[in-house]
């Protein structure tokens, strides 16, 4: 396992924060980091990172003890970060500031590979400009390439999206899921839920400094009872022998006058049902999703009065 | 490259290429410019014998120095967390004491870029060469440790306070308090209480020695209990910034 | 004016015989090697040689300098804080027939004419012994030279606005 976390106890100023949490990540996946403002997911990423000590519980980092049996220096270099709130040095360029952070990593890095990198992550090599000029997802690509730089076996990603166009958050997807082919685990802080529905094979979600759901989403989905529906607008009734025997993981729920509610069976993928029932000759001119899929989960686990 | 020297490297960039850093050069040199015409203009002061222009403009070059030294001190911990930087800095493979090394290091390249910039004031001012070299050397040698530790006290500063404002205003009054014995008359530093602070105050350390070595051409040697008050200084303000480096790289205060 | 420079000379002034007040007697002499025509910035010395000529001995001697301005309408006396860090010597006791012997360096900071006496007075005795006067002048020397500080000041600031500015250039260059 890249991270195991049991029972993880974090307070700050003595104002106890997190009282249960677990989480676990291995090679290849990528895990996303679910809660409401303020449940403390960033702390739990601190405490990960060894920049806030836990009170009680454990964890460990590439199958090892930590801070016990492996040191904060040896996770940090195995592990690319891009936080929330990341800064930069405004006064240097990509390319310096990149071979500066190589340099702390230990890197060595040539000019070219640096490029490269750069262009990897939808930013132009041959800009000289400092980085104060950059807009906010230019920055967030830059600090992206940074969390890469070290080829790093384990990701761990606050809110990597932000600032990012639709094209723009399409690219970094992709990077993510290129990484996970390559085993690199990654664990992704996010409140997007369609990032985490596109990406994510494992999700977390702390609710008030506990955890209470953890695993792989269809597993979650399955335990949830939490099914997608969506509502179809068809221009012509499906025949008989196109409803019935679908041999889908769907089902029929209901219609009203051209709109037909069909259930997906959590796990599924609605983007394939929908290839199957084209293939079939249903004439679907419109799809909305009424309910269900991570969204629903994740609001009926974190529903609670607001304080 | 060692990584605390690369860290220092980066800190030293970041005074002299970078608009933010440039400015506060510009501001001391505008400083020490405005006295030393101040010299000139003034025919009543080109009464005052030579070693003590000399004296005063070291002391001044030493005052901007540890004002300086205070502010990036602070700006290098406090401003960095307030920009953001602090945190991809933190989760680095190095470790803190580099980190930290390698910004007591930037506060000391600061200091030799400001006394390299004095070095043309100095020797516009001291136009007889009467105990310039000396002065000179007893800038550098004593002024260092001081001017230094006001920058080590910004970083601890800066570790300890929740904003890069409340470091500088806590600063700023130890700084003030330090170089009050600039302002106040021989008489009250006559006093038991004030011969005491005189004799623990690194400022007053510095511009001691000045005196006795510029205007009284005092040897060099005469000076160590001076000295010894000026690394002592160092000592303690090293040790602060390495206990709030802890406290900032272990407790999240970086966050 | 430089004449009379001359005449009151700057450190050529031998006052060899002495003058007594009770059992003390002080002389004053310059030293050779003092500058003819002294300038701001220079310095002189002048040595002093204080004899018990009593027959008894003198307890708790202190003899210092003095210094005073004798320009006309500035007659005033001199804070000797920056002239000189030797203002006095003390000797415990004097037996009959001994001398004391000193000298008083002085490096002149202001231009003006100045008159110079070693003051001396003893625990018991109730009168004041002194040297003759020693008179010398300072001629007027710019401390500051603006040839030298103009540059500077001006040159520095210059030189950073310069650079400020190139990097100000380089980055908005590059948001256009």
């Amino acid at each position: 396992m890249l991270i195991s976390i049991e029972g993880l106890k974090v307070s700050i100023n003595h104002t106890p924060i997190l009282h249960d949490v677990h989480l676990s990540l291995d090679k290849g996946e990528i895990c996303g980091l679910l809660g409401p403002n303020g449940a403390g997911k960033s702390t739990t990423i601190s405490a990960v990172l060894g920049l806030r000590a836990a009170e009680a519980g454990r964890i460990e980092m590439f199958d090892q003890q930590f801070p016990d049996a492996v040191s904060e220096i040896e996770v940090r270099q195995k592990t690319g970060v891009l936080p929330e709130q990341g800064g930069f040095y405004d006064w240097m360029d990509a390319i310096r500031y990149l071979a500066f952070f190589a340099s702390l990593y230990g890197r060595e890095i040539h000019r070219k590979e640096i490029q490269d990198r750069l262009q990897r992550v939808g930013l132009d090599p041959s800009n000289e400009r400092p980085i104060h000029t950059f807009s906010r997802g230019m920055k967030q690509r830059l600090g992206l390439a940074r969390a890469l730089l070290a080829n790093p076996k384990l990701v761990i990603l606050d809110e990597p999206t932000n600032g990012l166009d639709p094209r723009g958050r399409r690219d970094i997807h992709d990077i993510f899921l290129g990484l996970a082919a390559e085993g690199v685990g990654i664990l992704l802080c996010t409140h997007l839920l369609d990032d985490v529905e596109r990406l994510c094979s494992r999700v977390g979600i702390i609710v008030d400094g506990r955890t209470v759901a953890e695993g792989p989403v269809d597993e979650l989905l399955r335990n949830s009872g939490k099914t997608n529906r969506f509502r179809l607008r068809l221009t012509s009734p499906p025949s008989a022998s196109q409803q019935s025997g679908m041999g889908l993981d769907a089902s029929i729920i209901s219609h009203d006058g051209e709109w037909w509610i069909v259930s997906i069976d959590p796990g599924a993928s609605p983007d394939s049902v929908w290839r199957e029932l084209f293939f079939r000759g249903w004439k679907i001119t419109d799809i909305q999703q009424e309910s269900g899929g991570i969204e629903d989960m994740y609001l009926s686990l974190t529903d609670r009065s607001p304080t | 490259m060692n990584r605390t020297v690369l860290l220092a490297r980066k800190e030293a960039g970041e005074l002299m290429l970078s608009l933010r850093g440039l400015t506060w050069l510009l501001a001391v040199a505008v400083a020490l410019s405005v006295f030393g015409l101040l010299l000139v203009s003034n025919t009543e002061l080109s009464l005052l014998d030579n070693a003590q222009v000399v004296y005063d403009m070291a002391s001044i070059v030493t005052a901007l120095g540890a004002l300086l030294a205070l502010v990036i001190g602070i700006d290098t911990v406090a401003g960095e967390r307030e920009r953001g930087s602090l945190v991809p800095l933190l989760l680095t493979p190095v470790s803190r004491d580099s980190i930290l090394f390698g910004k007591l290091g930037g506060v000391a390249i600061a200091w030799i870029v400001i006394y390299a910039l004095s070095l043309p004031y100095l020797w516009a001012v001291g136009s007889t060469g009467q105990n310039l070299i000396e002065g000179m050397v007893i800038t550098a040698v004593l002024g260092s440790p001081v001017v230094l530790g006001f920058g080590f006290l910004g970083v601890a500063l800066g570790c300890w306070h929740s904003s890069t404002r409340g470091a500088l205003l806590t600063g700023l009054v130890a700084l003030i308090l330090s170089a009050s014995p600039l302002l106040l008359g021989p008489s009250l530093r006559q006093s038991a209480v004030g011969r005491l602070f005189d004799a623990l105050n690194p400022f007053s350390a510095a511009v001691n020695a000045y005196d006795a070595v510029m205007i009284d051409s005092q040897p060099y040697g005469l000076q160590n209990s001076h000295f010894l008050v000026a690394v002592i200084w160092l000592i303690l303000t090293v040790w602060l910034a390495r206990s709030g480096f802890r406290r900032v790289s272990r407790t999240g205060a970086a966050i | 004016m430089n004449l009379r420079a001359l005449i009151l000379a700057t450190g050529l002034t031998f006052m060899a015989s002495a003058v007594t007040a009770g059992p003390l007697a002080i002389n004053l002499s310059a030293s050779a090697n003092n500058p003819v025509m002294p300038q701001m910035g220079d310095r002189l010395s002048y040595h002093t040689v204080i004899r018990n000529d009593g027959t008894g001995s003198i307890d708790g001697l202190i003899v210092w300098i003095s210094l005073v301005e004798v320009d006309p309408g500035k007659e005033q006396p001199v804070d000797l804080e920056d002239w000189s860090a030797h203002k006095a010597v003390v000797a415990r006791a004097l037996a009959a027939g001994d001398k004391l012997e000193t000298d008083w360096p002085i490096r002149l900071i202001q231009a003006g004419t100045y008159r110079v006496v070693i003051s001396a007075a003893t625990r018991s005795g109730t009168a004041l012994a002194t040297s003759p006067f020693a008179d010398f002048t300072v001629r007027r020397k710019p401390v500051v030279e603006s040839v030298r500080v103009l540059p500077v000041a001006l040159g520095v600031p210059i030189m950073l606005l310069l650079a400020l500015l190139g990097v100000w250039r380089k980055s908005y260059k590059s948001t256009i």
